[in-house]
C-alpha cells in the first residue's frame, strides 16, 4: 500500500475491528453485517440509515448496530467505510497496529518520509483527521450516493439529477442527494485507479454496489467499483454544496457538525431596542423590508425537501413530488383566485379557490344565522351582573355595524347587525348537566338545526 | 408525572361504536376521547396556563359554542362549563393567570369568559369575523391582541370598548402566535409579518413568505434559553417551514418539510396533499405536532430535523391541536375542516376531541 492519504493502512471496520484488503469489501462487510435490517434483510448504508429505515418501514426502533463488539455499537454514529471513524478509536487502533508490527510499521515510514518532509508520522496523524471531519459533515449526502439512477443507468449523464426516482425502498431514510455531486466527483480520489478517465462511470461508481432493487445496474457496472470512492474527495465541493442545499443536509448525527446547532444564543434582545425597534432592526434586512434570509422564498430550488421520506412516500415520490409543487408555485405566486391543485403525481385536497377553509365554511347560510339579540339571552340567568363595565350594556355601543366595509369579495357578508350587542350571553351552563348551576340547555345546543325556531325578535335583521 | 394511568376505561366512553362496528376508525391510536364533546367541527384548543393547578381544556367549535373541561391525572374529562357566540368560535386562549378566557367568532366580536363567574363579556368588536385572539402580558402592559379577516389586527384593553391600536395587515388575517415579545401573523396571500411587543406593539418585520401556498397555521418557538426565536408556519399544501428571525445562517437554518401527504405510492396514484391544520409545539422538549386534514398527527424534531412519530389515520381530519402547560398531554380534535368542501360534510357524525401522553413520544431524538 503506501499510498499517501492512506487511513490508517489496512481498512478495518469499526464495529468488529476486523480488517479488510480493500475498503470495498469493507463496506460491502459492513452492509451485510451491520447494517442489514433483521426485518426485512435490507442492506442500508449506515447504521443511522438502519434506523431510520427500521422505524418508518417497520416501526420498530433498535439501539444497536448488529453484529458489533461491545462499546462500538453506537447506531447513531455515521460510520461508512472508514470514514466517520472518531478519532480516539482510530488512535486506538493505530497505536495497536504499530505494537502488533512495529518493525514493519517503522520501515514503512522511514520510505514514506524520504516521499514527504521529515516528520512524516506527526503529518500522517495531522493531515488524517482532517478529511474525517469534513467528511461528518457531508457524510449524509453522500451517504447514498449509491441511489443510482436506475433508469437509463447505463446512459446516465453525470448530473443524474432525477437520482430518486425510482428506487423507492433503497434510503427511505436518505434525503435526496445533490445533483451536484458527480461533478465534484473527479477530484483527488484515491482510488482513481479503476476510474481514471471514467468520468461517466463516476457518479455510478459513487453507488453503492447494487442494493436490493437495483439489478439493472449491475451490467452497466463494472463489479470492481469502489463504492465510496467519491466522497473522501468531497470536501472542498461539499461545503458549497451545503449553502446551496440546506435543508438536505440533515441526517441528525453527522449534520450536527456541518449545520450549526440552530440558535446559538441569539444575541440578547430579539428585537434590538424596542423603542426604535423598527429602524435598528433594518440591519440585515434591506429597506424594502425584504428579509434576508428569503433564501427560502427565492432559492431557485423548489421547497426543500428536508424531510423527504418523512411523508411516509419513498424518495421516488417525494423528489416527483417536488417537482410538481413547484409548478403550482409558481402559479400560484401570481395570486390567483384559484389554485392549481392537481398536476399529474399530487393532488391537493383543498378546494380550489383560494380563500381559508373558514371563510368558506363562514359563507354557508347556517352559519350566518346569528342570534342577534341577547333578547333571548337571559335565561333566567343571574344575567350581565358584573360584568366588569364592559361595553355599556346596549346600544351605546359605537356602530361598528355597517361601518362594515363591504368585506371582502368572496366573503360576502358575515351576518351584519346584530352585533349591536355585545351579546353578552351570561353564564350558559352545558347541557350535560355536571358542574355548576345548570340552567336548561341553552340555545347553545341547537344552533343548527332549523334556525327558523329561531326566536322571533329577530329584529336586528342578520337573518338570511 | 404520569398522567393516565390506564389508556383504557375511559377512552372510549361508551360512545365509540355508532353505526358500524366493523371498522370504526375514529380512534385509531386508542386515545383518551373527551366527553361531551361539542356538536359541530371543533376549531381550537386550548389547555390552562401551569398559573392554574390541574389541567382545563377549553374548545371553541362551529356550533357557536366554548366548552371547558377539567382534565384529571386519572384522564377523566369533566365538563365544567359552557359560553355561546352568536356565529363559530374561531379561536380561544388564556390569559396568563388562568382567570380568563377569550374567545374569538365569526360574529365579528371576542369575548372575555371570567371562569370564576361564568360570565363573558364582550371586549373586541371588528367588521368582519375574528379569527385569532391572543393574550399579550408584558412587563409594562397587558391586552389581548385579535386578528380578523377585516384586515386589522387590533390591541384591546379589556376595560374600554374601543381598541388601544389597530394595526393594518396586508391580507386577511388566518392565523397568529404570541410568545412574548414576539408575534406572528400570517395572512391570506402568503402574507407573514412579524411584530415585537415591548413598549408596545410595533411591526418588527414582513417576511417574504418560505412557502408557496396559503398559510394556515404558526406557531412560535423558542431558544434554549426560551426566547421566541422563530416560527413554524403551515400551509394547505402539506408542508411546515421553520424560520428563526435572527439566524446566523438563513440558508442552512432556514428550512421547510412536507407532511401530512398521502403515500401516493410510487407508482401511478397521484400523491394527496393535505392542509396542516395546526402546529403546537411541546412547551419543554422544543419539539413540535402537526395536524392534518388526512386525519393524522405527527410529532418532529426540528432540530434534528426529523420526524418522531406519525400517527395512524383517523376517520376525519384533525381539525386542531394543543399541549397542556407542561407537555404530557396533547389533544387533538377530530372534526371535518372543509377541505373537501360542503359536499362531504355530515352534520351527523361525531366530532371528537382526543388527549394523548406526549411525555414519552416527544422527546427529540439524541444529536451527535
Amino acid at each position: 500500500m503506501g499510498r499517501k492519504k492512506k487511513k490508517q493502512l489496512k481498512p478495518w471496520c469499526w464495529y468488529c475491528n476486523r480488517d479488510f484488503d480493500d475498503e470495498k469489501i469493507l463496506i460491502q462487510h459492513q452492509k451485510a453485517k451491520h447494517f442489514k435490517c433483521h426485518i426485512c434483510h435490507k442492506k442500508l448504508y449506515t447504521g443511522p440509515g438502519l434506523a431510520i429505515h427500521c422505524m418508518q418501514v417497520h416501526k420498530e426502533t433498535i439501539d444497536a448496530v448488529p453484529n458489533a463488539i461491545p462499546g462500538r455499537t453506537d447506531i447513531e454514529l455515521e460510520i461508512y467505510g472508514m470514514e466517520g471513524i472518531p478519532e480516539k478509536d482510530m488512535d486506538e487502533r493505530r497505536r495497536l497496529l504499530e505494537q502488533k508490527t512495529q518493525e514493519s510499521q517503522k520501515k514503512k515510514q522511514q520510505d514514506d518520509s524520504d516521499e514527504y518532509d521529515d516528520d512524516e508520522s506527526t503529518a500522517s496523524t495531522s493531515f488524517q483527521p482532517q478529511p474525517v471531519q469534513p467528511q461528518q459533515g457531508y457524510i449524509p449526502p453522500m451517504a447514498q450516493p449509491g441511489l443510482p439512477p436506475v433508469p437509463g443507468a447505463p446512459g446516465m449523464p453525470p448530473g443524474i439529477p432525477p437520482l430518486m426516482p425510482g428506487v423507492p425502498p433503497l434510503m427511505p431514510g436518505m434525503p435526496p442527494v445533490m445533483p451536484g455531486m458527480p461533478p465534484g466527483l473527479h477530484h483527488q480520489r484515491k482510488y482513481t485507479q479503476s476510474f481514471c478517465g471514467e468520468n461517466i462511470m463516476m457518479p455510478m461508481g459513487g453507488m453503492m454496489p447494487p442494493g436490493p432493487g437495483i439489478p439493472p445496474l449491475m451490467p452497466g457496472m463494472p463489479p470492481g467499483m469502489p463504492p465510496p470512492v467519491p466522497r473522501p474527495g468531497m470536501p472542498p465541493m461539499t461545503q458549497a454544496q451545503a449553502v446551496t442545499a440546506p435543508g438536505i443536509l440533515n441526517r441528525p448525527p453527522a449534520p450536527a457538525a456541518a449545520v450549526p446547532t440552530p440558535q446559538p444564543p441569539v444575541t440578547k434582545p430579539l428585537f434590538p431596542s424596542a423603542g426604535q425597534a423598527q429602524a435598528a432592526v433594518q440591519g440585515p434586512v434591506g429597506t424594502d423590508f425584504k428579509p434576508l434570509n428569503s433564501t427560502p422564498a427565492t432559492t431557485t430550488e423548489p421547497p426543500k425537501p428536508t424531510f423527504p421520506a418523512y411523508t411516509q412516500s419513498t424518495a421516488s415520490t417525494t423528489s416527483t413530488t417536488n417537482s410538481t409543487a413547484a409548478k403550482p408555485a409558481a402559479s400560484i405566486t401570481s395570486k390567483p383566485a384559484t389554485l392549481t391543485t392537481t398536476s399529474a403525481t399530487s393532488k391537493l385536497i383543498h378546494p380550489d379557490e383560494d380563500i381559508s377553509l373558514e371563510e368558506r365554511r363562514a359563507q354557508l347560510p347556517k352559519y350566518q344565522r346569528n342570534l342577534p339579540r341577547p333578547g333571548q339571552a337571559p335565561m333566567g340567568n343571574p344575567p350581565v351582573g358584573p360584568i366588569g363595565g364592559m361595553m355599556p350594556p346596549q346600544p351605546g355601543i359605537p356602530p361598528q355595524q355597517q361601518g362594515m366595509r363591504p368585506p371582502l369579495p368572496p366573503h360576502g357578508q358575515y351576518g351584519g347587525h346584530h352585533q349591536a350587542m355585545p351579546g353578552y350571553l351570561p353564564g350558559a351552563m352545558p347541557p350535560y348537566g355536571q358542574g355548576p348551576p345548570m340552567v336548561p340547555p341553552y340555545q347553545g345546543g341547537p344552533p343548527r338545526p332549523p334556525m327558523g325556531m329561531r326566536p322571533p325578535v329577530m329584529s336586528q335583521g342578520g337573518r338570511y | 408525572m404520569s398522567l393516565f394511568g390506564t389508556t383504557s376505561g375511559f377512552g372510549t366512553s361508551g360512545t365509540s361504536m355508532f353505526g358500524s362496528t366493523a371498522t370504526d376508525n375514529h380512534n385509531p391510536m386508542k386515545d383518551i376521547e373527551v366527553t361531551s364533546s361539542p356538536d359541530d367541527s371543533i376549531g381550537c384548543l386550548s389547555f390552562s396556563p401551569p398559573t392554574l393547578p390541574g389541567n382545563f381544556l377549553i374548545a371553541g367549535s362551529w356550533a357557536n359554542d366554548v366548552r371547558c373541561w377539567e382534565v384529571q391525572d386519572n384522564g377523566q374529562t369533566i365538563p365544567k362549563a359552557q359560553q355561546m357566540h352568536t356565529g363559530p368560535v374561531l379561536d380561544v386562549c388564556w390569559s396568563d393567570d388562568g382567570s380568563k378566557v377569550f374567545t374569538a367568532s365569526c360574529d365579528k366580536t371576542a369575548k372575555m369568559w371570567d371562569l370564576n363567574s361564568n360570565q363573558a363579556i364582550q371586549i373586541a368588536q371588528h367588521d368582519a369575523p375574528v379569527k385569532t385572539v391572543h393574550w399579550i402580558k408584558a412587563p409594562n402592559y397587558s391586552c389581548v391582541m385579535t386578528g380578523s379577516w377585516d384586515k386589522t389586527l387590533k390591541f384591546w384593553d379589556t376595560r374600554s370598548p374601543s381598541p388601544m391600536m389597530t394595526l393594518q395587515l396586508p391580507e386577511r388575517c388566518y392565523c397568529a402566535d404570541v410568545v412574548y415579545p414576539m408575534a406572528a401573523v400570517a395572512t391570506a396571500e402568503r402574507g407573514l409579518i412579524v411584530y415585537q411587543l415591548e413598549n408596545q406593539p410595533s411591526e418588527f418585520r414582513r417576511i417574504e413568505s418560505p412557502l408557496k401556498h396559503q398559510h394556515r397555521c404558526v406557531a412560535i418557538f423558542k431558544d434554549k434559553q426560551n426566547k421566541p426565536t422563530g416560527f413554524a408556519l403551515g400551509s394547505i399544501e402539506g408542508r411546515v417551514a421553520i424560520h428563526y428571525i435572527n439566524p446566523p445562517n438563513p440558508a442552512k437554518d432556514n428550512f421547510t418539510f412536507k407532511c401530512h401527504r398521502s403515500n401516493g405510492t410510487n407508482t401511478s396514484a397521484p400523491q394527496d396533499i393535505y392542509a396542516v391544520n395546526g402546529i403546537a409545539f411541546h412547551p419543554v422538549h422544543g419539539t413540535l405536532a402537526t395536524v392534518g386534514s388526512d386525519g393524522r398527527f405527527s410529532f418532529w424534531d426540528k432540530d434534528a430535523r426529523t420526524k418522531l412519530k406519525t400517527s395512524e389515520q383517523l376517520d376525519q381530519p384533525i381539525s386542531a391541536c394543543c399541549f397542556n402547560h407542561n407537555g404530557n398531554i396533547f389533544a387533538y380534535a377530530s372534526s371535518y375542516d372543509w377541505s373537501k368542501g360542503h359536499e362531504f360534510y355530515n352534520p351527523q357524525k361525531k366530532n371528537y376531541i382526543f388527549l394523548r401522553n406526549a411525555a414519552e413520544e416527544l422527546k427529540p431524538r439524541n444529536k451527535k
